[in-house]
């Protein structure tokens, strides 16, 4: 079954003629258990894609079914804060908090009932790699692949189907995104997670399941 | 809960930013608490004077419109006076009727009648007429002329008839005022020292001795040129005598001489002569009443209104009632006005200043938010796209300056109670006094000395003022009820700060926002 299917998806953007589209036609489908590319140049429309995908952008054409059921239906809100976690290049944690507060915002945004959440983000601290006595450190303080980590164990806390990332890698080495890919396959595979990352790293291409592309002459056919 | 602890760590985070809003906020609460302490304060004179000063009306003869329909009828005196006499009195039963009105709080009258007394020269108002009737009475005489005659004629003689009688007839007719047909002087009789206005405002000030406390007793005030007149002096006693059964007589002893400072007016004459009126209790009045039903009598009605609103309404309901077209009802509402008019001043000036407070306030703290909220779109971006919804984000930022508001306003609202005294108090010196000046007028009025005015308070009212003392300094401005507009202003603040930035949460997008940061 597919977790998330994008039927002759399309999109524009608001101040752009009628007939120049970003996207043009898409057709994707996305089931649990991999791990996903989206690979294109500069411009190709990938981080557009992610954006309609995680529901931050919804003026689309075509349809975006999640779990079969068309996402403009859902609230978008909620699909992000319970159904889709979502890891940007830049990270986007909260730098004035704690590792351990950023992961509690999210959990809390999610509603979580978890009541120790202690325990829970100890947990997702091991399966990303960090070290316990970073908990309470201040984001600032982290190196940029420790808040990456910190990212993926944020999207984890409220145990998302998808996993979004956005150029996850793009602002680590070579040995630390070895690290995190380890982290996504395993997350994929033994915890049944749909990731998809868009990237333009051979690399990382090289290491998911499947890789779709998107190519910017034939705007966003693939 | 969760958002309170965000906007609690917030502040923290941001301690420098929140510690010049608290600067403001303080500043601002500082302000509106010295402006509602002072509003209230006022409130609370203002309360106080309408509270001692109670609305009346009462009954009174609408003189302008009898002159006028006398003159659209081109009277004379004597119709006049006759018209006049037509009009009736108004009765117990009528005040009675009107008196159960649901716009009353209460009501009383105060009786007079008119009475003779021994040995007194009175002042009076009767007209004396004086006609002449002349009758011509015409006699017949025949005189007989011998051997003469008119030329012409057929006698040897003439005859002539001549009138030659004339009478005059004078008639005095005295026309008086019926009201007062019964005796020279008009006794008035009062039930307490809050019935007697004239006293109260003036109109009437003793000279010497009192107005007795004993509103039972045979005692009794007298003007100053009745006791110059009669030289007579308090202590002495005059006898009054029943005008239609002279054997009838009462003794009074003279407590006090009054002189009357203002003109005043009474139901019972249409010429006042304030000279005449002996002033004694109720009791006494009625007592001669009740041994002469053929005694004629005048109660004045004073109607205590409910509230400021209920005058136009008791009004129209009196003459719904009845009330004979030549009677009108009278307030005192506009000297009340008045008299509190200084201090209504005041608490506008407080209202204002509190309203120019907060429109600042409001725009410095909204210029604050959006400024906050424009450094702060990152961290909303994040939080929107984790997915917390809007108006949570709108919630966090608003509790964040709740915290900050309630903080500032604590500190400010005990930097304004701690001025907000002397402040209030400097302001409202000069009602004070002015209030203290009226009330030590006011036993001069009566004949009592100051000191002396509580012992003939009735039901803790003293001579219808307020008691001084008890507003010679502002207390407890900074009450309970200022403690919850305060609260109001800061949740007002808070709504009016955070209305700027949660226009700007509404109309952020969180993927431009993450662009952007990119």
């Amino acid at each position: 079954m597919n977790v998330l299917e994008l039927k002759n998806v399309s999109y524009r953007y608001n101040d752009a003629p009628k007939d120049e589209y970003v996207l043009k036609n898409i057709n994707l489908k996305f089931k649990k258990g991999k791990v996903y590319a989206i690979k294109g140049k500069s411009g190709s429309g990938k981080t557009t894609l992610l954006s309609l995908i995680s529901g931050l952008e919804k003026k689309y054409e075509g349809e975006i079914l999640y779990k079969d059921k068309e996402l403009k239906k859902y609230d978008l809100d909620k699909y992000r804060s319970n159904d889709v976690g979502i890891i940007f290049q830049s990270y986007n944690l909260l730098p004035h908090l704690t590792l351990k507060e950023n992961i509690i915002l999210s959990m809390d945004i999610s509603k979580s009932k978890i009541k120790d959440k202690d325990i829970v983000i100890k947990r997702l601290m091991n399966e990303v790699g960090l070290d316990e006595s970073l908990i309470n450190r201040r984001i600032l303080r982290l190196s940029g692949g420790e808040q990456q980590r910190v990212a993926i164990a944020r999207s984890l806390s409220y145990n998302p189907d998808i996993i979004l990332a956005d150029e996850p890698t793009g602002n680590l080495d070579h040995e630390t995104e070895n690290e995190i890919m380890k982290i996504f396959k395993k997350l994929s595979k033994e915890h049944n997670k749909c990731v998809i990352i868009v990237t333009h790293s051979k690399n990382v291409c090289e290491l998911v399941d499947e890789v779709y592309e998107l190519k910017k002459e034939k705007k966003g056919s693939i | 809960m969760y958002i309170i602890k965000n906007a609690y760590l917030n502040i923290k985070r941001n301690i420098s930013r929140n510690i010049l809003i608290s600067i403001i906020i303080i500043v601002i609460a500082a302000a509106c608490t010295v402006t509602l302490a002072i509003r209230e304060s006022a409130e609370k004179i203002i309360k106080s004077y309408e509270e001692e000063n109670k609305i009346e009306a009462s009954i009174t003869l609408n003189r302008e419109s009898l002159m006028n329909s006398f003159r659209e009828a081109n009277k004379t005196q004597e119709e006049m006076i006759n018209s006049f006499n037509s009009i009736e009195n108004i009765t117990e039963e009528e005040i009675e009727n009107y008196g159960s009105s649901e716009y009353l709080n209460d009501f009383y009258y105060t009786i007079e009648t008119s009475v003779n007394a021994k040995d007194i020269t009175e002042a009076t108002d009767s007209l004396v007429k004086e006609t002449t009737e002349t009758t011509t009475e015409t006699q017949t005489r025949t005189e007989n002329f011998p051997g003469g005659g008119f030329p012409g004629g057929d006698h040897g003689g003439s005859s002539r008839t001549t009138t030659d009688k004339k009478t005059t007839t004078k008639k005095t007719e005295k026309i008086f005022n019926e009201k007062l047909d019964n005796g020279a002087f008009t006794l008035v009789g009062y039930n307490s020292y809050n019935d007697m206005k004239e006293f109260i405002d003036g109109t009437f000030v003793i000279t010497d001795g009192e107005v007795s406390s004993d509103f039972e007793s045979n005692s009794c005030v007298i003007s100053e040129e009745i006791a110059s007149l009669n030289n007579l002096s308090v202590g002495d006693t005059i006898t009054i005598v029943d005008p239609k059964d002279s054997k009838k007589t009462y003794e009074f002893t003279i407590s006090g001489i009054y002189k009357e400072e203002k003109s005043e007016t009474t139901n019972a004459s249409m010429f006042t002569n304030s000279a005449n009126k002996i002033i004694t209790n109720v009791t006494q009045v009625k007592n001669i009443l009740n041994a002469n039903s053929d005694l004629n009598s005048t109660i004045t009605p004073t109607f205590i209104l409910k509230d400021e609103a209920s005058v136009d309404k008791f009004i129209e309901e009196v003459k719904n009632k009845g009330l004979n077209e030549y009677y009108e009802v009278t307030t005192n509402l506009d000297e009340i006005n008045q008299g509190s008019e200084s201090i209504k001043n005041v608490r506008v000036f407080a209202t204002t200043f509190l309203i120019i407070t907060l429109i600042i306030g409001g725009v410095v703290l909204i210029i604050l938010n959006i400024i906050n909220i424009r450094e702060r779109k990152y961290e909303i971006g994040v939080l929107r796209t984790i997915g917390m919804k809007k108006s949570m984000v709108s919630l966090q930022f608003a509790f964040e300056l709740l915290i900050v508001c309630l903080f500032g306003l604590c500190l400010g609202a005990s930097i304004g109670s701690a001025c907000s005294v002397n402040v209030a108090n400097n302001l409202l010196a000069n009602e004070i006094s002015a209030a203290q000046s009226k009330y030590d007028n006011i036993g001069n009025n009566f004949g009592v000395a100051g000191s002396n005015m509580k012992d003939y308070t009735r039901n803790n009212k003293s001579f219808g003022v307020a008691e001084v003392s008890k507003i010679n300094t502002i207390n407890a401005v900074v009450d309970f009820k200022v403690l919850i507009e305060l609260l109001g202003i800061g949740i007002l603040l808070t709504l009016i700060g955070s209305l700027g930035s949660m226009i700007a949460i509404s109309r952020f997008s969180p993927l431009n926002i993450l662009k952007e940061r990119s």
